[in-house]
C-alpha cells in the first residue's frame, strides 16, 4: 500500500533516499506548516531558520513521540517567534523529556529522522550542523533497526541547550539520547562547544558504522563529513554530487542570491554608460544619478513640448518654478532647460527684435519694472520677463556670450547689450545683485550654440 | 553613438523614425483641432496635449515590448477615459497594475531584498519615475530604466530637432 501519511512517507524516504518524489511531498508539507506560522522577518537567513527549526524540534518531536499517529500537523512545530522565547521552553522540557525519550517505536525514530532530514534540506543549514544532523539521522535509523528500543538517556545535559549555537545543542542532545550512557556519552558531554562539534558526529558515525549495516546513503554521509569537516567551509551532501568551492555554499538559495546580485551588477553597469557622470563606484550614488537624470529628461520633454507651441506666457510659470527651486544648483539640467524654453519662445519674439533700436527707452522701463518685481517676488519677475521674451543672467555670463557671439547675425544684439550694460550701472537695483537683461536672440545660430548662450541663471547675493 | 545616428535616419523602422512619424502626425491633429490659442489657459492645455502626444507616440513606437511602455499606454488611455466619465483614481490604479499583479507575493519578497540591496529611498523613487515600475523587482526595474532612458533621450532629441527645423522654417 502506498504510504500516504507524512510519517509513512518519511519512512519511505529514509529507506529510499534516491527517490525524489516523497521528499518533495515532505518538503511541501513542511513548508505548509512553516507558512502557517507568522513570518518572521528577523530570521530570514538560512542559519537562523535552521536554528529555529532545530530549537523547536525537541519540543515538537517529543510531542510527536507522544502521539505518533496524530495525523494533524503538530502545532508545536510552529516556529517560535523569537529564539529567546523558545529558550525557557526548552529549559523546562528537558527534565521531563527523559521519560519520553525512549524511541520505543521504529516509527517514532523515523519520524524524527524524517523531520531532521526535512529541516536539513529545506533550511539550507550551516554545513557543520547539516553534516551532523545527517550523521545523527543515520545513526538513529541504524539504532532503531538494530534493536528496536534505544537506551534511554537519563541525563540530558541541560547545558547543551544553552550552547551558543543552539542548533548544535539540540542535535547534541538528540545525539546523546541516541547513544544513551554508552561510550559516546562522555565525549558527547565534553563536546558542548561548537568547535569540537564537527568531529564528534564523525566519531559517532564511525562507531555507528561498526554496529550495523547503514542505510543507503549512510556510507557516503560518513565519509564525506570526515573529509570536508575540517575545512569548515564546503559541505558535501550526498544528494548533490557537486562539490562547492571553498567559502561558497551549494544550497540553491545562495546560488540564486548570487545570480541575482550578478544580474543587478550587470544592469547597473549598463546604466552607468547611459547616464552622464556615471563614474560613481558607489551603488547608492549611482542610483541617485540615475534618478536625477530620469527626472531631468522627463522635465526636458515637458518643457520642450510646452515651448514648442506654447509661447512665452505658458512657459513662464514653469520657468519661475524652476528658478525658485533650483537656482544655481540645478547644474546643467536647469540651465539647459531654461535655455531651451527661451529658445523656443524666441521665434515669437524675433519679430519684435527689429524694433529694439527704437525701444531703448522701453528697455529701461522694463528694467525698472523688473527690479520692482524682483523685490517682491522672483516668480512674477521671471514671468514678466518671459512675457517680453527676455531672460536673466549674470553679467559675467553675458559678457562671455557677447564675446562669442560677435559673429552673430544679429548685430543689434551687441548694441543692445552695451546699452543695457551702461544703463545697468545706474540701475535702481542694488549693486550687489548682478542682473542683466539680454535679449537672447541667438536662436538662429542653431541648437548647439543655443544651449550655451541661452543659459539663464539668476544669481542672488 | 554617431554611426547609429546616421543609420537611424536611413532605417525606416528605427525607434527614432517611428517616434517622429507618430509625433508629427499627432501634432498635425492637434493643430487642426484647435486654432492657435491666445489665452494662457488654452495655451497650457495645448502644451499638455503636446506633451501627452509626445509620450504617447514614444510609447507606441516602442510598442508592447517593454513593461514601461505598456504601463504608459495604459495610463494615457485611462486618463483619456477619465476625461469623459469621471472615474475615481483608484480604478485607474487597478487597471494599470492588472497585468503586473500576477506576480503576487514573489514581488513583495523580492522588493524587500531590493531595499536591502540599494537604498530604500532610491528604489522607491526610481519606481515612481519609471512608468510601471511599482511592481517590478530590482533587476527588471534597472533593465526597464535603462531602456526608458534611451528612449527618453531619443524623444528629447527628436522634439528638439523638429522644433529647430520648424523655427528655421519660420525665419
Amino acid at each position: 500500500m502506498h504510504p500516504c501519511s507524512r510519517e509513512m512517507q518519511g519512512i519511505n524516504y529514509v529507506l529510499n533516499p534516491s527517490s525524489q518524489i516523497p521528499l518533495q511531498d515532505l518538503q511541501n508539507q513542511q513548508h505548509q506548516q512553516i507558512q502557517n506560522s507568522p513570518f518572521d522577518p528577523s530570521s530570514s537567513s538560512n542559519d537562523d531558520f535552521l536554528d529555529q527549526m532545530l530549537s523547536s524540534l525537541p519540543s515538537s518531536s517529543w510531542a510527536d513521540l507522544k502521539s505518533p499517529w496524530d495525523l494533524n500537523p503538530p502545532t508545536s512545530l510552529n516556529i517560535p517567534i523569537n529564539n529567546s522565547s523558545a529558550k525557557p521552553r526548552e529549559d523546562e522540557t528537558p527534565p521531563s523529556m527523559p521519560e519520553n525519550v525512549g524511541f520505543h517505536n521504529f516509527d517514532e525514530s523515523v519520524i524524527l529522522a524524517a523531520k531532521l532530514r526535512q529541516h536539513q534540506i529545506s533550511g539550507g543549514p550551516s554545513p557543520a550542523v547539516a553534516a551532523a544532523a545527517k550523521a545523527m539521522l543515520q545513526q538513529q535509523l541504524m539504532m532503531a533497526t538494530r534493536g528496536g528500543g534505544l537506551p534511554q538517556n537519563d541525563v540530558v545535559d541541560g547545558s547543551s541547550f544553552k550552547s551558543p549555537t543552539r542548533g548544535d545543542g539540540s542535535v547534541q542532545a538528540l545525539y546523546n539520547n541516541g547513544f544513551g550512557a554508552g561510550s559516546m556519552h562522555g565525549t558527547g558531554q565534553a563536546s558542548n562547544q561548537s568547535q569540537q562539534h564537527f568531529h564528534h558526529p564523525q566519531e559517532g558515525s564511525l562507531q555507528a558504522q561498526n554496529f550495523s549495516t547503514p542505510g543507503a546513503g549512510a556510507g557516503m554521509a560518513m565519509n564525506q563529513p570526515q573529509a570536508s569537516g575540517s575545512t569548515g567551509g564546503a559541505p558535501a551532501q550526498p544528494r548533490q554530487r557537486v562539490r562547492a568551492r571553498r567559502g561558497q555554499a551549494t544550497d540553491p538559495h545562495s546560488i540564486a542570491e548570487r545570480l541575482r546580485r550578478e544580474r543587478i551588477a550587470e544592469r547597473m553597469k549598463a546604466l552607468q554608460e547611459l547616464v552622464p557622470n556615471g563614474n560613481k563606484t558607489d551603488k547608492a550614488s549611482m542610483l541617485d544619478e540615475i534618478i536625477d537624470y530620469v527626472k531631468f529628461l522627463q522635465l526636458q520633454v515637458k518643457v520642450l513640448s510646452m515651448s514648442r507651441l506654447g509661447g512665452a506666457a505658458a512657459v513662464a510659470p514653469l520657468v519661475a518654478d524652476m528658478s525658485s527651486e533650483g537656482r544655481g544648483g540645478a547644474g546643467g539640467g536647469g540651465d539647459c532647460i531654461q535655455a531651451t524654453a527661451n529658445g523656443g519662445s524666441l521665434p515669437r519674439t524675433n519679430s519684435n527684435s527689429t524694433q529694439t533700436p527704437s525701444s531703448n527707452d522701453t528697455l529701461t522701463v522694463t528694467e525698472h519694472q523688473v527690479a520692482r518685481l524682483m523685490e517682491e517676488d522672483m516668480g512674477s519677475a521671471m514671468q514678466y520677463l518671459q512675457g517680453k521674451g527676455l531672460c536673466l543672467m549674470p553679467i559675467s555670463l553675458a559678457t562671455a556670450i557677447s564675446t562669442t557671439t560677435s559673429h552673430s547675425r544679429n548685430p543689434v544684439l551687441n548694441s543692445n547689450h552695451h546699452s543695457l550694460l551702461h544703463s545697468n550701472g545706474e540701475g535702481p537695483s542694488s549693486p550687489s545683485m548682478s542682473v542683466l537683461t539680454v535679449q537672447s536672440a541667438t536662436m538662429g545660430n542653431g541648437r548647439g550654440d543655443a544651449s550655451v548662450k541661452d543659459a539663464a541663471s539668476v544669481s542672488k547675493p | 553613438m554617431n554611426p547609429h545616428h546616421h543609420s537611424s535616419y536611413l532605417n525606416p523602422n528605427s525607434l527614432k523614425s517611428r517616434f517622429t512619424k507618430n509625433f508629427l502626425r499627432s501634432l498635425i491633429k492637434i493643430n487642426k483641432q484647435t486654432p492657435f490659442p491666445c489665452r494662457p489657459t488654452e495655451m497650457f492645455q495645448r502644451c499638455h496635449k503636446v506633451k501627452t502626444a509626445a509620450d504617447k507616440s514614444l510609447a507606441c513606437a516602442v510598442g508592447s515590448r517593454r513593461v514601461w511602455s505598456r504601463a504608459m499606454l495604459c495610463k494615457i488611455r485611462n486618463r483619456a477615459l477619465r476625461r469623459g466619465p469621471q472615474k475615481p483614481p483608484s480604478v485607474r490604479r487597478i487597471i494599470i497594475n492588472n497585468r503586473t499583479m500576477k506576480k503576487g507575493f514573489n514581488c513583495l519578497k523580492e522588493k524587500m531584498n531590493d531595499d536591502q540591496e540599494a537604498g530604500i529611498d532610491q528604489t522607491s523613487k526610481l519606481r515612481k519615475l519609471v512608468p510601471g515600475g511599482e511592481a517590478m523587482d530590482l533587476c527588471n526595474l534597472l533593465d526597464e530604466a535603462a531602456h526608458y532612458i534611451k528612449c527618453l533621450n531619443t524623444q528629447v532629441q527628436e522634439i528638439h530637432d523638429a522644433e529647430r527645423i520648424e523655427s528655421l522654417g519660420k525665419d
